[in-house]
């Protein structure tokens, strides 16, 4: 496993906001391959290191590296900067989110998203990237919606839609930041069942989420975040067979699982 | 940038407030009068009158307020014979009063747009507490429709104002000399337009900031429901 | 009846061939003002938004005085200012005499000016409408910043827009009737020259509100069937 590339890597992360520390230097090292889900408390500080990934948010301090190459940020007084823009759109592109509120571009066809950034971004030739579109929205399930605009499509339906045009990219690693929190319950089964078939593909995830059967079965690894610390992180039987803190113990207690 | 020229040019347009203030006060009042008719009228049971409301706000919006203005002063000049029979030439043959109607008409049009959108965001329950306590007809409106729908309509009718101190610039056209009449007449001695521009903007760009202040005091006046409660006397238990 | 229409005729009597030159002049200086009226409150919004405290102070300065002094006032000051130093110019350049500067452009250019602003209002509106959960999905790809504008930012502010740009529309098609006053021969100051020549203005000016009428009403069928296209696949028909 130690040989394995680092397909991500985040270190000695620290993040403010105003006069909250959210996060107090932490450390994720993801190996390829890896499916993580991240648990913790609302507050936790979860979604901000998941953001902190593909620069959405920038740390105050730490360092950032895709696939073995850091970003280069600078100083710029009492956080980071993005020094090269270029860079960053790079990276992007290989590194994927899918958003608690979906985020489809509303005045595009569910087509026209998915193949919106290979197209532009990666420059890829048109025809193949539709090609391609088709084959995944198949892969989720919603091929008959093609020519449809997001209002037209449940939110289990837009969900998927918003992982297939993740997947379109070709990502080396998929950012899941609470996929199934927006979700009515009947509908997160359906998204859970998408991202598992991911997962067992080999894919390298990290996956912020409140489904504990979902991070206990699906996932490799967890990672139990609480107050900007990261208490747990071991390989996922283990950390729930045995949790290491009181805390933890008491966090899996107390959320009950829904859905997958 | 002559600014003795400027200061000069300031004084002087200053002859032309009073016909300005003029014009637009009367032309306002009239107009919100017949924007409360034509908006009680868009809605009224008889068919003929609510088509005529919507012809009527149809063209108005459609045409330029100069064209009515000159189809008022200089096309019903046309019927002078039959207005002097009415005893209405008198009236009629003043651009003060041709340019107050026209004004007036155009502003009747905007405002009972206004009015309507107002009278349709009166919470219909509170209509119908009225009405369970034995409130109908004019007593309704009087109490409790028409003070809900001017608060909410003020903001709107307010800019509404605005435009029509604007708007009263046209009656220049028609040798009125308000302050935009006294302007074109001192560009046209002096060919200082820049100065006189600017002049002319300072004090219509005043007017509408004191009006703009009154409207919000007016506002504030008639909303304290609006504003955070003042902290009463705690009632001392036991 | 039948007078009136000798009147609109194309013949050698009738008014009507001028009268119509008059309305294409009218929609000519119209939309040239609000087509400079775009890119000047697309400016006047972008600066607003992402400008620093100079230029957001600046455009709202620019907003407050267009939007505060009477139309009339700015067009005196193009066409008359824009002469005087148009006289000016050709004076340095050995030229005597009095040179006016067109009044198409003039009036086209002060249209452009006070629509500007209005326009600047409508961009800012719609701006504010925009969903920044799709903008930073776009973010999250590797979009960089004129990509992002050019395929979500851009398409979805002319959605929002559109209805009131189309009331500015309308707004710059009833202001040109005031550039009849630089002598510019638009619909109005046609129908002036055929009313005084005639010695019947009411039937003139009735004829030029109709043809204003008519321009109003066709145009807005035209802003309303812009907005349904750009409303499809928005509003949910499913119940």
């Amino acid at each position: 496993m130690a040989d394995t590339p680092s397909a991500l890597s985040l270190r000695n992360i620290r993040k403010s906001f105003g006069q909250t520390e959210v996060l107090k230097g932490v450390s994720i090292e993801a190996r390829a391959g890896e499916v993580i889900a991240i648990l913790g408390a609302s507050g936790s500080g979860k979604s901000t290191l998941l953001r902190c990934a593909n620069l959405l948010e920038l740390p105050d301090s730490g360092e950032i590296a895709v696939g073995g190459e850091t970003v280069k940020l600078r100083q710029n007084g009492k956080s980071l900067a993005i020094s090269d823009r270029a860079q960053v759109d790079r990276l992007r592109a290989r590194v994927a989110m899918v958003f608690q509120s979906f985020n489809l571009w509303s005045h595009m066809t569910i087509l026209q998203n998915i193949i919106e950034a290979p197209v532009h971004v990666q420059k890829r030739d048109r025809q193949s990237c539709i090609k391609e579109a088709e084959q995944l929205l198949e892969k989720v399930g919603i091929r008959e919606k093609r020519d449809d605009f997001p209002a037209h499509l449940s939110g289990g339906q837009q969900q998927r839609a918003a992982i297939a045009r993740a997947l379109a990219m070709r990502p080396e690693v998929l950012l899941f930041d609470e996929p199934t929190s927006a979700l009515d319950p009947e509908r997160v089964g359906e998204v859970l069942r998408v991202i598992r078939t991911l997962a067992e593909e080999g894919r390298t995830m990290l996956v912020v989420t409140h489904e504990m059967s979902f991070a206990r079965d699906v996932a490799s690894r967890v990672i139990f975040l609480h107050k900007g610390v990261i208490e747990e992180d071991g390989p996922a039987a283990l950390v729930f067979a045995n949790p290491g803190s009181d805390r933890f113990a008491r966090f899996i207690a107390d959320i009950r699982p829904q859905g997958v | 940038m002559d600014i003795a020229f400027l200061t000069e040019s300031f004084l002087k347009l200053l002859s032309g407030l009073p016909l300005t203030l003029e014009l637009t006060f009367f032309a306002f009042v009239i107009g919100a009068l017949l924007a409360l008719l034509l908006a009680l009228m868009r809605d009224a049971p008889l068919w003929p009158l609510r088509a005529f409301v919507r012809t009527f706000v149809f063209v108005m919006r459609g045409t330029p307020l100069l064209v009515q203005i000159f189809l008022i002063y200089y096309g019903l000049g046309q019927f002078r014979p039959f207005l002097q029979d009415l005893g209405l030439w008198s009236v009629f043959r003043e651009p003060y009063w041709c340019a107050i109607m026209a004004l007036a008409l155009n502003s009747a049009t905007y405002g009972s747009e206004i009015l309507r959108g107002a009278l349709g965001s009166v919470p219909p329950n509170e209509i119908e507490a009225a009405r369970a306590c034995g409130m109908s007809g004019v007593l309704l409106y009087r109490r409790i429709v028409l003070p809900i729908a001017l608060r909410q309509a003020l903001p709107s009718y307010g800019n509404e104002l605005i435009l029509m101190v604007k708007a009263t610039s046209l009656a220049s056209i028609i040798t009125m000399m308000d302050v935009t009449g006294v302007a074109a007449r001192l560009i046209a001695e002096s060919y200082r337009p820049v100065e006189v521009f600017i002049a002319a903007g300072v004090i219509y760009l005043a007017i509408n900031l004191t009006l703009s202040r009154a409207i919000a005091v007016v506002d504030w006046w008639l909303s304290p429901h609006l504003r955070r409660a003042t902290p009463k006397q705690a009632v001392p238990h036991g | 009846m039948t007078d009136l229409l000798q009147l609109v005729s194309f013949g050698p009597d009738g008014w009507g061939r001028s009268l119509a030159l008059a309305a294409l002049m009218t929609l000519a200086v119209a939309s040239t003002g609000f087509a400079i009226g775009l890119v000047i409150g697309g400016l006047l919004a972008w600066g607003r938004i992402a400008g620093n405290l100079g230029v957001r102070l600046g455009a709202e300065a620019y907003t407050t005085v267009m939007r505060g002094i009477p139309d009339l006032l700015v067009i005196y000051l193009f066409y008359f200012g824009g002469s005087l130093a148009v006289t000016n110019l050709f004076q340095s350049f050995g030229r005597e005499g009095f040179t006016g500067v067109p009044p198409f452009l003039a009036g086209a250019a002060a249209i452009g000016c006070i629509s500007g602003a209005y326009q600047a209002e409508v961009f800012r509106g719609a701006f504010r409408a925009l969903s920044p959960g799709e903008i930073e999905a776009g973010r999250s790809m590797g979009m960089h910043r004129w990509l992002l504008f050019r395929r979500i930012i851009a398409p979805q502010i002319a959605r929002h827009a559109l209805p009131g740009i189309g009331n500015i529309w309308q707004m710059a098609l009833k202001e040109s009737a005031l550039i009849s006053i630089t002598g510019l021969v638009e619909l109005l100051r046609q129908s002036q020259i055929a009313a005084g020549s005639t010695r019947r203005p009411f039937e003139f000016y009735l004829i030029a509100a109709g043809i204003y009428l008519t321009i109003t009403w066709v145009t807005q069928l035209g802003f309303e069937a812009m907005e349904r296209r750009s409303q499809r696949g928005i509003h949910r028909n499913t119940p």
